[in-house]
């Protein structure tokens, strides 16, 4: 598929753009790719694009006192990537966004989005329903976080997306639960679906 | 001399610098001692080499930036100029990621005996944060037309684009050192074996 038809494939089942909403939102787009273990953007940057992925991983994580990385989100195809907080808002990334594997993506800059956001009420509508969206996925990952046991979660993850375990590293995956790897590797062995 | 599409090495070296950023990050965390011992006898400490890095950045980070006020819009090929080259190649570490050519620091490069780690960490990121923040101007401007004086004489300009080439490759020749420095330190006190290891290099660009 086209990269650009994967991107209004997804939109489309968000919000409606009509064909002149389209075709100035489609031309903000570049394409971008780099290998693995690519380093996005760095903790105290600016987070400057907003990313659709078309191939690979990526992980977004955070470096807290203990100096373990705490994997917040992983992205991969077809969502859009970056750091979110810091995009939207255009302050400080308190966050590192890498790639985990070769990955393809479309991009474009804030001042581009901003622009058709000034320029197209419709276009503004649907940057705030992905907003709202993401923010839904935060507060339901936050229920999880803070009142599933490590069973639960596993099974959450697995339930949602079933395929991660054969793509995302299980040091990253038992991070991302908030499960010490030790018992990871055990739900792993005991946990049938 | 091989040409180069101006953002894609600008991109690349925005790469290179952000992983020096992320390894620095991790060490930031970790007990100072270890950025404080010396490895063996005549080596640098992980904070000297940082230190080190630092001297030069206080020379060609302002350089660059005056530099960038010349109104010179970007063209879409950088041809590196032979000099530029030269000190890049040499500088790099190699594709296995190691160093095989010894040098030695100019004497006004030389760090302290003992500097205090966390200014000496503090300024670095300060630093990578500022060389991030010109990397993307020159983005805008002709960096085979822009030239900066080296720090060694002013009567050698560099192209801006082998400037940054040079820095950028300069930092992860040091940033080898500083993986052997922890590596020799976890071997000889048996402390700190969790420390982060690898920064990983681009082929030479």
């Amino acid at each position: 598929m086209e990269p650009l038809e994967q991107l209004h494939n997804f939109i489309s089942a968000i919000h409606w753009l009509n064909e002149s909403e389209w075709e100035v939102f489609s031309g903000i787009w570049q394409s971008f790719e780099c290998k693995r273990k690519t380093v996005l953007t760095v903790a105290g940057e600016t987070e400057k694009h907003l990313y659709f992925v078309l191939e690979g991983l990526q992980r977004a994580f955070y470096i807290g006192d203990d100096h373990e990385a705490a994997t917040i989100v992983f992205t991969y195809p077809s969502s859009f990537s970056g750091v979110a907080d810091s995009f939207l808002t255009q302050t400080k990334s308190r966050y590192f966004l890498e790639t985990l594997t070769a990955s393809k993506f479309l991009r474009t800059t804030y001042r581009q989005l901003e622009e058709l956001m000034n320029g197209y009420p419709s276009i503004q509508k649907m940057v705030l329903k992905l907003t709202a969206l993401a923010l839904k996925g935060v507060l339901e990952r936050q229920i999880e976080l803070q009142c599933f046991s490590a069973e639960e979660k596993f099974r959450a993850l697995l339930k949602r997306s079933p395929h991660v375990l054969q793509i995302i590293p299980h040091k990253y995956l038992a991070s991302y639960l908030g499960i010490d790897p030790a018992t990871f590797s055990k739900l792993l062995g005991s946990v049938r679906i | 001399m091989k040409s180069f599409n101006s953002t894609a090495v600008l991109q690349e070296l925005q790469a290179d610098v952000r992983q020096l950023v992320l390894g620095v990050s991790y060490l930031q965390k970790e007990d100072p001692e270890l950025l404080e011992l010396i490895p063996a006898p005549g080596k640098w400490s992980v904070a000297q080499v940082l230190e080190h890095l630092n001297s030069y950045g206080r020379y060609y980070l302002p350089a660059i930036e005056k530099s960038l006020r010349a109104n010179k819009p970007r063209k879409e090929q950088f041809t590196p100029g032979w000099f530029g080259n030269y000190f890049t190649r040499i500088m790099k570490p190699g594709k296995d990621g190691k160093v095989h050519n010894k040098m030695s620091s100019p004497k006004d490069h030389r760090p302290s005996a003992s500097p205090d780690v966390k200014p000496v960490v503090d300024e670095f990121m300060d630093q990578q944060h500022r060389l991030l923040s010109l990397l993307e101007q020159s983005k805008q401007k002709n960096i085979g037309a822009i030239r900066t004086p080296i720090s060694i004489s002013r009567f050698i300009k560099l192209k801006l684009g082998d400037t940054f080439r040079f820095l950028v490759a300069h930092e992860q020749r040091h940033f080898v050192q500083i993986t052997n420095a922890i590596r020799e330190i976890q071997r000889t006190t048996g402390k700190f074996q969790s420390a982060p290891l690898a920064i990983q290099h681009s082929p030479v660009f």
